[in-house]
């Protein structure tokens, strides 16, 4: 097997001692000049593949800007996490489906070509937009989804250069390929996120529902941003968490959004369209309604009710 | 796989290919619903059914309660240790005598020649309460690679590697008047057990007296599935029969329209009914009181959703619990040296209670020493003996022969104070000598008295192998078993154990505290984890395979389980008794080991030398005292009617001694009870060790 890049080593440290992940060759990338948070030229947010999640969450400028990263990174994890992993780890965290992690079970993902135990198996917490017959596995991110929904950016470097890409093609639905979780070159390292600047005022926020109050996945989740003038939304982000393979953007939901002024029947309208193209499977069928309520109290907790 | 780093083990292991014959498992009691179950454990009294039949109102329902699974922040690990023919195994155990006996059966040794530690256990809720396999693999590793052996479970292999609380399906149905007073109830309950054990706990005993009623009856069924055997876990049986019974009754009280608080009043017994006896404390009605004044029980709105906090639906319930205050035979040994301080030591266990700190403090207050100069050691099975530390009785128990022993002591002090000529004390009347704070002193004239350092280094004398020359020391309880006079000379290093002990001995049974057998294993109705459970069907049918292979091939390991079980009160298959009589009476304080005697006959010489002639006297008759017991000798466990009764597999329920404990509390909607906490605690032993990981690939 290739080398790994390991900053903080949350994720990679677990799943080699699973013997999921088995790299020759490990390289410390921890001391790089990637620490910084900066504000763009266009009054976005550039942060550093090496801020460490906890700085990130409490920096000034991602706070007032975006307190939507800030919310899904402090549901994050645990404290301790928090301190150790960076914002470049985070969005390269791999699923934590039990059966990919589980080196007995059958997973595409981990060896291509050996099944898909969770189709058949224990789908309760698995993926119901966005999956194949290969892998219904979902990405565990919360960040992520504030990043999906705020339209971010990933800059690479990489043996021919630099370069960016959005962060909706960033991250790979798993198709036929589920093993394929980035878009990333050979050799290619996350050098920052890229917060694009959006009008202000941008109220946002992130809503987790899970098992459990703390340290623990989502089984729904939604980051919301809205800009409102004049009584009307004039731009709406929003993308879901604990129910894609990839952070799930809703821009049925956005659309349905756009011109319209704040109450709780736009609220329940737009969430009806979050679980638009759902495939539950046999476990997993609640988190249908679980996303619609997810996304309608999140609409309404960012956007209030007149 | 046995290698000399962690990671040489792992990756060895992960090598081994290891093929079987799958079948379809079955690891749902769901799925079992037409099984043929074991033979029931039944109770009746009345006639329930015909009562069911003519009762005002009928209800009937079933609970379907999740499995359990232990997983405590500190896993499983073992530290295996031969030198020559002895054993030492340090342990995550919270009995060090069961793993003692355990490795001795498996190993056709001689208990004396396994020596177990476990001075922390960390996180146990049950899970400890048993030997499990990974303890006798560390042991045969070390034993053929000639090295110390480390085997730390995995959390994974936690899963299948030591036991859970079972799932339950209870079916219960029950009849009352209009007015909510209960005429009868049905029990049809059933867990989950292994394919190759059956393990069966105290869930019947609310049901029998819990409430007032004149009918009941009772049938406890398991259903053998392909699971490994459950162990207890926080208030076995109990927690569970009290969770559907108290469901129930809130059910009742719904239908009927009457307060939960007020229906649990009109059914409020007035003694156990299964026994006629009165209850030792049951204090239900004051916890009702106080707990719904402090709650505000009267001002909620008891219609269900009715009470939101914005997004939150706040619900204010309340439920009963029950448990036995069990107690167990236990013994400790309690020294009081030149310089003042003391030695208490027990075998018993500490996984968070702070069996340290309250021994030490009931030491100290006994003593009339600062607990500055009293220390507590536990978790060596070269300790005098102490109970498993579960079944919340480690303070009855542990406690009692603490007291007993340090009142002992001082005594002895006393005595020896009143009768030196050279004391301010000297010809006091010993009755009227009180010591506090390290010092004997004339109750009353706090004048006319000595520091107990002065008394016992002016009794000095000689000591043969102390290094400190000169010592005198006074002490209860078995400290010969270090010397090795128990089993002869023992090759097991003492460090650090009674380091000073060797000069004065004075055995006597210090304090053997009587106990009626055990009903059941360990207090608190919390739960550890709040387990996504049915993850767990899943969890062990892919990593079973891999432990059923050295249960088969480890028979002696699974006959000695049975018996360490039966020994705690529980009947499991019953066979084998035979095998666990001798252990079984050691662990009681029935028969404290004869060598005891032994040890006794030169070490009261000894003090009639040092101390006075009434002191002698003193010791005599505690010698005399274990007399008796001495001669019993190789006596069958008949001896102790109560146990023998347990051996035979009749279920032990405790007769007279009921706590009743009320919960009220208070929760969010989509917040459940949260998980308990754990101790973070740790040992470690520093020497060159060997690794071993079992487990591997399965291919099916």
């Amino acid at each position: 097997m290739r080398g790994r890049y390991i900053a903080g080593g949350t994720t990679l440290v677990d799943l080699m001692r699973e013997t999921v992940e088995r790299p020759e060759t490990l390289v410390d990338i921890s001391a790089l000049p990637l620490r910084e948070v900066t504000v763009t030229e266009r009054g976005g947010l550039r942060i550093g593949a090496l801020v460490r999640m906890a700085e990130a969450a409490a920096h000034p400028k991602v706070r007032t800007l975006y307190p939507v990263v800030s919310q899904a990174l402090e549901l994050s994890a645990s404290a301790q996490l928090r301190n150790m992993a960076t914002i470049g780890g985070n969005i390269m965290q791999r699923t934590r489906c039990a059966y990919f992690r589980d080196v007995t079970a059958a997973c595409n993902k981990r060896e291509p070509g050996s099944g898909c135990a969770a189709l058949e198996g224990f789908n309760r917490t698995h993926a119901i937009v966005g999956t194949s017959r290969q892998c219904v596995a979902t990405h565990p991110s919360d960040v992520a989804v504030a990043f999906a929904a705020l339209e971010a950016r990933v800059h690479l470097l990489g043996p021919d250069g630099e370069r960016g890409v959005a962060f909706a093609d960033f991250l790979l639905k798993p198709g036929s390929t589920p093993n394929r979780d980035q878009s990333l070159r050979q050799g290619e390292l996350i050098t920052s996120v890229e917060i694009p600047a959006h009008p202000r005022p941008l109220k946002s926020g992130y809503l987790k529902v899970r098992d459990r109050q703390s340290y623990e996945f989502p089984l729904t989740s939604a980051a919301v941003a809205l800009h409102v003038r004049g009584g009307v939304i004039h731009e709406a982000k929003v993308a879901a968490g604990g129910v894609g393979t990839v952070p799930w953007k809703l821009p049925a939901v956005e659309r349905h959004l756009i011109g319209e002024r704040s109450s709780q029947a736009l609220w329940t309208q737009a969430a009806e369209r979050a679980a638009h193209g759902a495939r539950p499977l046999a476990h997993n069928r609640f988190k249908i309604e679980l996303l619609k309520r997810t996304v309608e109290r999140q609409l309404r907790i960012v956007g209030g009710t007149p | 796989m046995v290698a000399t780093t962690l990671e040489a083990a792992q990756h060895a292991a992960s090598l081994v290919t290891a093929a079987y014959d799958a079948e379809q498992p079955t690891t749902d009691m769901a799925d079992m619903a037409d099984a043929p179950a074991g033979e029931p454990q039944t109770y009746a009294r009345g006639d329930a059914d015909q009562a069911l039949d003519s009762a005002a109102v009928r209800m009937e329902m079933t609970y379907r309660l999740a499995r359990n699974q232990h997983n405590a922040l500190e896993p499983h690990a073992t530290i295996a240790r031969w030198d020559g023919d002895k054993l030492t195994v340090w342990d995550k155990t919270q009995w060090v005598f069961g793993t003692q006996m355990e490795l001795a059966t498996v190993f056709g040794m001689a208990p004396e020649s396994v020596r177990v530690i476990s001075p922390f256990v960390g996180g146990g809720f049950g899970s400890a309460l048993r030997t499990w396999p990974h303890v006798v693999i560390a042991a045969l590793a070390a034993r053929e690679t000639k090295r110390p052996v480390k085997l730390a479970l995995t959390r994974r292999q936690l899963y299948f590697g030591t036991g859970f609380r079972p799932a339950y399906q209870y079916a219960v149905r029950l009849g009352s008047d209009r007015r909510g007073r209960l005429t009868a109830m049905v029990h049809d309950v059933r867990a989950e057990t292994s394919r190759y054990e059956t393990f069966m706990e105290s869930v019947l005993v609310p049901g029998q007296m819990l409430y007032s009623m004149p009918n009941v009856r009772q049938a406890y069924r398991t259903v053998p599935l392909d699971v490994n055997t459950p162990l207890y876990m926080r208030g076995p049986g109990y927690t569970t029969a009290s969770y559907v019974i108290e469901s129930a009754m809130d059910e009742l009280a719904h239908h009927l329209g009457i307060d939960p608080i007020e229906l649990r009043l009109r059914n409020e017994p007035d003694a156990d009914e299964s026994s006629g006896l009165p209850f030792s404390t049951r204090k239900l009605r004051e916890c009702y009181a106080v707990g719904a004044r402090e709650f505000g029980w009267h001002r909620r709105n008891p219609q269900p959703r009715s009470t939101r906090d914005g997004d939150w639906l706040i619900g204010t319930g309340m439920a009963a619990g029950v448990y036995d205050t069990a107690r167990n035979d236990a013994q400790a040994s309690v020294r009081l040296d030149a310089d003042g301080t003391a030695l208490v030591q027990s075998a018993a266990g500490d996984m968070g209670p702070g069996t340290y700190t309250s021994q030490t403090q009931l030491a100290a207050d006994a003593l009339g020493l600062t607990m500055r100069n009293v220390t507590f050691r536990l978790g060596d099975s070269l300790m005098p003996p102490a109970p498993p530390h579960g079944g919340s009785w480690t303070m009855a128990s542990v406690g009692s022969a603490v007291r007993d022993g340090c009142d002992k002591l001082r005594q002895q002090a006393i005595e020896l104070a009143v009768a030196d000529e050279k004391s301010p004390l000297h010809g006091a009347d010993p009755a009227d000598v009180v010591v506090s704070a390290g010092r004997l002193h004339v109750n009353g004239d706090p004048a006319r008295g000595e520091t107990c350092q002065q008394l016992l280094t002016r009794n000095e004398r000689p000591t043969s192998n102390a290094p400190a020359g000169r010592e005198c020391t006074l002490g209860v309880g078995d400290f010969d078993e270090v010397e090795g006079i128990h089993g002869g000379p023992a090759s097991f290093p003492v460090d650090g154990l009674l380091d000073r002990a060797h000069d004065l001995h004075v055995a006597a049974a210090a304090a053997d505290v009587a106990a009626h057998p055990l009903a059941d294993l360990l207090g608190g109705a919390g739960v550890p984890f709040l387990d996504a459970a049915d993850a767990g069907h899943d969890l062990p049918r892919r990593a079973e395979p891999a432990l059923e292979g050295v249960l088969l091939d480890e028979r002696p390991l699974q006959r000695m389980q049975f018996t360490v079980l039966a020994t705690w009160g529980e009947p499991l298959d019953g066979g084998d008794l035979g095998a666990l009589q001798a252990p079984c009476q050691r662990q009681a304080g029935v028969d404290p080991p004869p060598v005891d005697q032994d040890g006794a006959g030169p070490a009261g010489t000894g003090v009639a030398a040092l101390l006075g002639a009434g002191q002698a006297e003193l010791f005599a008759q505690q010698v005399q005292q274990r007399g008796p017991v001495v001669d019993r000798g190789g006596a069958p466990l008949a001896v102790h009617g109560q146990r023998d009764a347990t051996a035979g597999g009749a279920t032990a329920v405790p007769p007279t001694s009921i706590v009743v404990a009320m919960n009220v509390w208070r929760v969010g909607a989509g917040a459940g009870p949260s998980g308990g906490g754990s101790y973070d605690s740790g040992s470690s032993v520093d020497m060159p060790t060997l690794f071993v990981r079992f487990g591997g690939r399965s291919v099916d």
